[in-house]
């Protein structure tokens, strides 16, 4: 909705600036989003002459014009425009001019020819390109042959007026017409409004009533359907204020019928449309649902097959428009229309709104049906819109309305006690303030005499139905800057997040202590990032959600594996030179129970991270070590020890997007609790990566399940330890993991730990063997251990290792 | 014998004096006069052979040379020791120009940094965090909010539905009402509920069609629009700064009733008029209202005994204007060199 100054200086004074009325309303809670200042940048454009136009001698495409300006002298001006001709009137910037977009013009040459100016365009002068045609808004503008000459060109276009955009809130329909912003104005400024005396004159002797039959079928989606009929009417350009008033409003001027509806609709915000009466069949307008099936044939052209939900208003034959959004082009009115059928009606917002979008076709009037139309005032429309035609001799206007209102409306009633609204506003507002503010908006108050009030609540304002909506009326009114600033009191409650929320804020911080960096992803995947993944077609991870409405083809799924997700934006990563990664990402996969969706899916928390490139961040004396998969292995297990997860598995396996051969799977009993694992060479190369990476991925709440909140401290030794180193030669293919454990079941009782600290393969051991050295701590809490005490549990250690591993003791 | 003595003394003196190697030297000078076998330790062995008037006096002037060569040993001791450090510390010199190592280390997310400021903000002030479902039914997305099937308002969020019923929550305000439903009629409830939404927008420099929000609500007796107002002015005061003015305008939400755009003067330009605020010197950072009494009804909560306020922001917003980021979409492009400046 946008509106000129103009217009509500019409019916309203006021002395503020546009800028100060627009702070006042947005304030209000009316917002203003924007002041067009027009004609601002247009101080030195005048209307002028074209006296003659001639080629430019050494241009093809330039043009010498003199041009009078109303000025003693012609003035010449060189210009590039191919549409101007002698005895055009254009705008034309004057010498020091300089225009909106920022264009200063002085004294120049083009090629060699003085030029004093420069002829305009319509978006040069930033008119409204939306009211204009398309030859309006190709090259220079041309003015009516009748424009004076030599005054300034923005009296001349309408361009002196300041426009008011607002973006409305959805609640208040009634302020979608000048009547209703006048309303609101008087409130703010204390002045009241000068309303138009709106009177039609009945001067043809037909009766509407045997011209037309009107007609409600569907009752709830239209409450009342109103009706006028015009005679003789001669359609012609409407008046150039009437014009000037549109355009501003953002609406394009067409002719005197179709102006005056649109007029009429943006100054009482009721909707209305025009019919040609000889082109409606059976001289019967229905409001009625559509048939399925039905053929829709709109005025922009184009047809469409009913659902059979639309409302369309029909006569005898077929539907003559779409109720509230767009007309049938049959009924058109036309330059060879001379009897008229006027409609104005009130349509239920939710099935407008409805069949609007089904069609994409949002209009001026159907944003007003949608928030709702004050269904009192469709004869003051109508009678409006034939005062306004017959003041342009464009008809005569028959004896009555046509009007079908089965259920009158009748007037909301509120009630309020000062008491409930200061309470529920935290102020201390008197009541006789609060009963001025409602009545200065045409709220009834009336006491009831116990010291509360019945409000009847204007026909306009349909937005009003309880208690807390006065409320809002009071404190818009009295200004929220004058509401006080309180601290809640009452029952004292604690300030906790849940233990899975601190969890997860517990992984971020450790991951983030480990080295790596957080990132965030959009919840979305599609089947081609399966597919790279290599997730079998029997694979749950299959099972994505999809989007009804996606807006993208890349974002058609709801993710299952935040894995993707990671190797997505490393991937991003990759493609702009950041070699060295180290990412993490916490967030929700989504997994259905079933498909399509009945209920609502399971929503499980991953972690999931990404590592490539150096160890070591690049310096002078960090060496050039890659990433390996013992460094995302060694994250993980931090990671699960500063959670204090113990006693698990690590096992050889297999798990999404990883090398079969190098990936670890960490367990308890049958639970995954962590998976880490060099990246697929397929996959890297599906999704275009060409070095080593490595990832790792675990479930939150299994990491909580076996999460032990319970730590003690190891009171610390006493009595110095004892280190015995342990070198031994096996096969290859023994896991490191099996001795380790071999050596703690056989440790006996002073065996504190062991750790391996050499793992060699090589020259000088044979082929097919590798040798593995730990180095193990034996301590006592009670006494200094001896030698013979150590090596008792040694040589238990070193039997076991030999004879389970077929190992050989290296001295 | 005491000018052997004397002898001794002044030619071990002279000794010490001219070493000018290393501590061993000096070592051997003291092993040669006053060691085991030392010319002066000699001396005192063969008292014996002296007259006894004599030992007395000789056994004093060799233990007073013994006393001073120990001396001057010592001394001369001190003097090679700091010379050898000097010699060690000129000798160990490094460029301590060179850059240190580098550490390794990562950072958290600044979308997160924020969300952690804001919770803890309001958990001091004994605001509980809740979660809901990101994907979310109808009915509590829209319909428990006021928002019957075909609102207007529901143009607000074009949301991406999986059913008629089923859609990816567009706001974080179901939360309110599952909240509501957890508790008790009519107890008390000071929460926020920040969480990913989503909504079928452009992706540009403002708009993305997931970003974060975070929702809050308190619900007591006696809440009123001044609480709203203190709570929300005092919130933001903490997590842009003190003087940061606090403006509120009417508007308009289906679940509140009176409703309030909050903004703030601008932090780029302390509401002098910039680029970023459009010229206004004001910045929209959060929407919020006293609750409806049909949201109340709708979970169970009586409005004539209990109201409540609510109130909903993006964090982004928040955090781009904390950092000055011009561009939503760089949080979600999660480029390294942009997450390693938080």
């Amino acid at each position: 909705m946008q509106v000129s100054i103009k217009w509500l200086h019409d019916y309203i004074d006021f002395n503020e600036t546009s800028d100060e009325l627009a702070d006042k309303l947005t304030m209000a809670g009316i917002p203003v989003e924007n002041v067009v200042h027009a004609g601002e940048g247009l101080e030195k454009v005048v209307t002028g002459k074209v006296e003659s136009i001639e080629r430019h001698p050494d241009s093809d495409h330039m043009f010498i014009t003199q041009m009078n300006v109303g000025q003693p002298e012609l003035v010449q001006v060189v210009t590039g425009a191919q549409n101007v001709k002698q005895g055009d009137i254009v705008p034309v910037a004057m010498i020091g001019a300089k225009l909106p977009n920022g264009l200063k013009i002085s004294k120049g040459k083009l090629r060699g020819v003085p030029s004093n100016g420069m002829l305009c365009s319509a978006d040069e002068l930033k008119m409204d390109l939306t009211t204009l045609t398309d030859e309006q808004k190709d090259g220079i503008y041309i003015l009516p042959a009748d424009t004076e000459i030599g005054i300034p060109a923005k009296d001349a276009l309408g361009l002196d007026d300041d426009i008011l955009e607002f973006e409305l809130t959805a609640n208040r329909g009634d302020c979608f017409s000048v009547f209703g912003l006048v309303r609101e104005i008087a409130v703010l400024t204390g002045n009241t409004p000068k309303w138009p005396e709106i009177k039609a004159n009945e001067d043809d002797e037909a009766s509407t009533a045997d011209m037309i039959k009107i007609g409600i079928e569907a009752n709830d989606l239209c409450s009342r359907f109103s009706a006028r009929v015009l005679k003789n009417v001669k359609i012609m350009e409407s008046p150039e204020w009437m014009q000037v008033r549109l355009e501003n409003a953002g609406i394009r001027a067409i002719n005197n019928i179709v102006d005056v509806t649109n007029f009429v609709m943006v100054e009482l915000g009721q909707p209305m449309h025009a019919y040609d009466y000889d082109q409606i069949a059976g001289k019967s307008l229905t409001a009625r649902r559509a048939v399925a099936g039905e053929n829709l044939h709109t005025l922009d052209d184009s047809s469409r097959i009913a659902k059979g939900e639309e409302l369309v208003i029909a006569d005898s034959e077929k539907p003559a428009g779409l109720a509230g959004i767009m007309g049938g082009l049959e009924s058109e009115v036309t330059e060879n229309t001379t009897t008229v059928v006027l409609e104005a009606a009130a349509f239920n917002g939710a099935s407008i709104r409805r069949t609007a979008r089904s069609c994409g076709l949002r209009s001026e009037a159907s944003g007003r049906f949608e928030r709702g139309v004050d269904e009192t005032q469709t004869m003051r429309a109508l009678d409006r819109a034939a005062q306004l035609l017959q003041d342009m001799g464009a008809c005569t206007v028959t004896k009555g309305i046509v009007d079908v209102y089965p259920v009158e409306k009748e007037p909301v009633s509120v009630d309020f006690t000062p008491e409930q609204i200061n309470k529920r506003l935290g102020t201390d507002i008197p009541a006789e303030m609060m009963v001025k503010i409602l009545e200065s908006l045409d709220f009834k108050c009336e006491a009831d005499g116990k010291g509360g009030y019945h409000v009847s609540v204007p026909s306009w304002r349909n937005d009003v139905t309880f208690m807390e909506d006065l409320s809002e009326e009071v404190a818009r009114i009295y200004g929220f800057d004058n509401i006080q600033s309180t601290t809640p009191e009452g029952t004292m409650v604690q300030g906790v997040q849940s233990p899975l929320q601190d969890f997860i804020d517990h992984i971020k911080i450790t991951l983030t202590h480990i080295g790596l960096s957080e990132e965030l992803s959009f919840s979305f995947s599609n089947f081609d990032v399966l597919d790279k993944m290599l997730i079998p077609a029997d694979s749950p991870l299959r099972n994505a959600i999809p989007l009804m409405n996606p807006f993208v083809e890349e974002a058609q799924l709801v993710r299952t594996s935040l894995l993707a997700s990671v190797i997505e934006n490393a991937v991003r990563n990759l493609s702009r030179k950041n070699e060295d990664i180290r990412l993490y990402d916490v967030a929700p996969v989504f997994y259905p129970k079933s498909l399509p969706l009945t209920e609502l899916p399971d929503e499980v928390v991953k972690v999931a991270g990404f590592m490539c490139g150096r160890r070591n961040p690049v310096g002078w004396n960090t060496g050039d070590d890659m990433i390996d998969f013992y460094d995302a292995k060694g994250v993980v297990e931090e990671l699960l020890a500063r959670r204090n997860i113990t006693r698990y598995t690590v096992e050889a396996g297999e798990y999404t997007a990883m090398h079969p051969g190098k990936t670890a799977l960490f367990k308890k009993g049958k639970d995954i609790i962590a998976a880490v694992g060099e990246l697929h060479p397929q996959v890297a190369e599906n999704f275009g990566i060409t070095k080593k990476a490595y990832i790792f991925e675990m479930d939150v709440a299994t990491l909580m399940k076996y999460s032990s909140a319970k730590f003690n401290f190891d009171v610390l030794p006493k009595y110095p330890a004892v280190f015995r180193d342990l070198a031994i030669l096996v096969d290859k293919d023994v896991n490191a993991s099996d001795i380790e454990k071999t050596i703690i079941g056989n440790g006996g009782k002073y065996f504190k730990r062991a750790v391996l600290f050499d793992l060699y393969t090589g020259k000088q051991i044979d082929a097919g063997k590798k040798s593995v050295a730990f180095t193990m701590l034996f301590q006592s809490n009670d006494k200094t251990l001896t030698d013979e005490e150590v090596d008792e549990s040694f040589n238990k250690i070193v039997a076991a290792v030999e004879k389970k591993f077929d190992a050989e003791l290296r001295k | 014998m005491e000018s052997k003595i004397e002898q001794l003394r002044q030619e071990a003196a002279k000794a010490i004096k001219d070493v000018a190697g290393t501590l061993n030297d000096l070592n051997d000078i003291r092993v040669k006069y006053l060691g085991k076998k030392g010319e002066l330790t000699s001396i005192l062995r063969g008292m014996g052979q002296l007259s006894a008037e004599d030992r007395p006096r000789i056994g004093q002037i060799v233990n007073e040379a013994r006393q001073q060569l120990e001396q001057l040993i010592a001394e001369k001791n001190q003097e090679l020791k700091a010379k050898e450090m000097a010699k060690r510390l000129a000798s160990e010199k490094i460029d301590v120009t060179l850059p240190g190592r580098p550490t390794n280390h990562g950072h958290i997310h600044p979308l997160t940094v924020t969300l952690m400021q804001i919770k803890n903000i309001f958990m001091r002030m004994g605001f509980s965090v809740e979660e809901g479902p990101e994907i979310e039914k109808d009915y509590y997305n829209f319909e428990a909010l006021n928002l019957p099937k075909d609102h207007p308002a529901r143009d607000m969020q074009d949301s991406f539905y999986i059913t008629e019923d089923i859609l990816m929550r567009s706001q974080t305000s179901p939360v309110q009402a599952r909240t509501m439903e957890a508790h008790e009629p009519n107890s008390p409830i000071r929460m926020i509920a920040p969480g990913r939404v989503y909504r079928r927008d452009d992706y540009d420099a403002t708009h993305s069609p997931m970003f974060t929000q975070i929702e809050g609500m308190v619900i007591d007796k006696n809440i009123s629009f001044s609480d709203l107002k203190g709570t929300l002015e005092d919130f933001l005061r903490q997590i842009f700064n003190k003087d940061v003015k606090v403006r509120l305008r009417p508007s308009f939400f289906p679940f509140t009733e009176p409703s309030t755009e909050v903004d703030i003067s601008c932090v780029m330009c302390k509401g002098q008029g910039c680029r970023v605020c459009k010229g206004t010197g004001w910045l929209e950072i959060l929407g919020a209202g006293m609750i409806h009494p049909n949201v109340l009804k709708m979970s169970g909560y009586d409005p004539s005994k209990v109201s409540g306020f609510a109130f909903g922001m993006g964090v982004e917003r928040i955090t781009m204007l904390k950092y000055g980021i011009d561009d939503l979409r760089l949080f979600y492009d999660n480029d390294i060199r942009l997450l390693e400046q938080f």
